[in-house]
C-alpha cells in the first residue's frame, strides 16, 4: 500500500515509516489540523475526521503536560484491546508536524517508537527550507485555514493537483470532501 | 543505582564472558522492562526488534506444530543476541562474538525461570 501526501516532501519519510513499523494508518499533519500526508485511510471524511481529532488531542496532551509536568507531554499511547493508538509531535524545518498511527498486533509500541525516531529524523533531514517570511511554529487559524483543509484532502484523494509552483488547484465542481 | 525485581536475573547474565548487555522486554510491547546494557547498544531499538522477532519465532514454532520456542540465538558478523520468554515478558542477551553461547544459554534458560 502507497502512502498519498500533499507535499512531496513528506512521501517516502512517511511510507518508510508505514513499511517498517507495520501499521494500520498512519497520519501526518500539521498542528492545525491540515493532513500532509496518510497511509491505510478510503474515505476523505475518515482522514478529515482523524486529523481534526488528532489536532485536538495533541493540543490538549501538550497543555495537559505543561499543567502538570511544566513540559508538554512527548507522545502519546493508547492501548485498545485490538488495537493501540500512538500520537506525537515530529519537529521539521516547516515547524512540528503531528504523527498518528494505528497499529495491531502484526505491530507493537517499541516498534512504533523506534521507526518514529527515524521519521523524525527523515522530517528534519526532508524538509524543504522555511522562507524568510514564515514562521513555521505559528499556527494559520485564519481565513485560509479551511480552503487549506480542503486542498489538502483534495489532493490526498487525487482530487486536485499541485501545479509547478506547488500551488493547488481544485476543480469548483467536485464539492469538498 | 536502583534496584528492581529484575535486578539479580539480569546480574546473573551480564556477569558471563562475552556479554554487552541484558535486556527484559515486554514481548507484546517491545518495551524495555529493565536493561542494564553497555554503552554503544541502542537499548530502545534492541529491545522493540528482538521482541518482535521472538514473537514471530513464536508464532512460527506454534504453527509448525512444534509448540513454544524455548531458546532463541540470533548469530550476527560480530556477535549474538540470545532470547527466551516466559509469559509476556522476554529476557534478551546481547553477547559480542568470542561469547560462550552454550554456557549463555544455560544462564538464559535458568534465568527465565525467575520472569513472571
Amino acid at each position: 500500500m502507497r502512502a498519498r501526501v500533499s507535499e512531496a516532501w513528506v512521501e517516502l519519510p512517511l511510507q518508510h515509516f508505514a513499511d517498517q513499523s507495520r501499521v494500520t494508518f498512519a497520519l501526518l499533519l500539521q498542528p492545525s489540523g491540515q493532513v500532509l500526508g496518510q497511509f491505510g485511510f478510503t474515505r476523505a471524511m475518515d482522514v478529515m475526521a482523524a486529523c481534526s481529532l488528532a489536532a485536538a488531542i495533541n493540543v490538549t496532551a501538550a497543555q495537559l503536560g505543561r499543567e502538570l509536568d511544566g513540559t508538554p507531554f512527548r507522545e502519546l499511547h493508547h492501548a485498545g484491546r485490538e488495537r493501540e493508538l500512538f500520537i506525537a509531535e515530529a519537529p521539521s524545518a516547516r515547524g512540528p508536524l503531528v504523527l498518528l498511527a494505528a497499529f495491531d498486533g502484526e505491530s507493537s509500541l517499541g516498534l512504533v517508537r523506534l521507526y518514529f525516531r527515524e521519521l523524525c529524523a527523515s522530517l528534519a533531514a526532508a524538509a524543504a527550507p522555511v522562507l524568510a517570511s514564515e514562521d513555521p511554529t505559528k499556527l494559520d487559524l485564519g481565513e485560509n485555514l479551511e480552503r487549506d483543509l480542503d486542498r489538502s484532502l483534495a489532493i490526498l484523494f487525487g482530487r486536485a493537483r499541485p501545479d509547478s509552483e506547488g500551488v493547488i488547484s481544485v476543480p469548483p465542481s467536485i464539492p469538498p470532501a | 543505582m536502583s534496584t528492581t525485581q529484575f535486578t539479580g536475573l539480569m546480574a546473573s547474565l551480564t556477569r558471563q564472558r562475552g556479554v554487552l548487555g541484558c535486556l527484559v522486554v515486554s514481548e507484546r510491547d517491545g518495551i524495555i522492562v529493565d536493561a542494564d546494557v553497555r554503552t554503544g547498544v541502542d537499548d530502545a531499538a534492541v529491545a522493540a526488534l528482538a521482541a518482535a522477532l521472538y514473537r514471530r519465532a513464536r508464532l512460527c514454532s506454534e504453527a509448525a506444530g512444534l509448540a513454544t520456542v524455548n531458546f532463541l540465538q540470533l548469530e550476527a558478523e560480530h556477535g549474538h543476541i540470545c532470547a527466551a520468554g516466559r509469559d509476556d515478558l522476554v529476557a534478551v542477551v546481547v553477547a559480542e562474538k568470542g561469547a560462550p553461547v552454550a554456557q549463555l544459554r544455560t544462564a538464559i534458560l535458568q534465568a527465565v525461570e525467575l520472569l513472571a
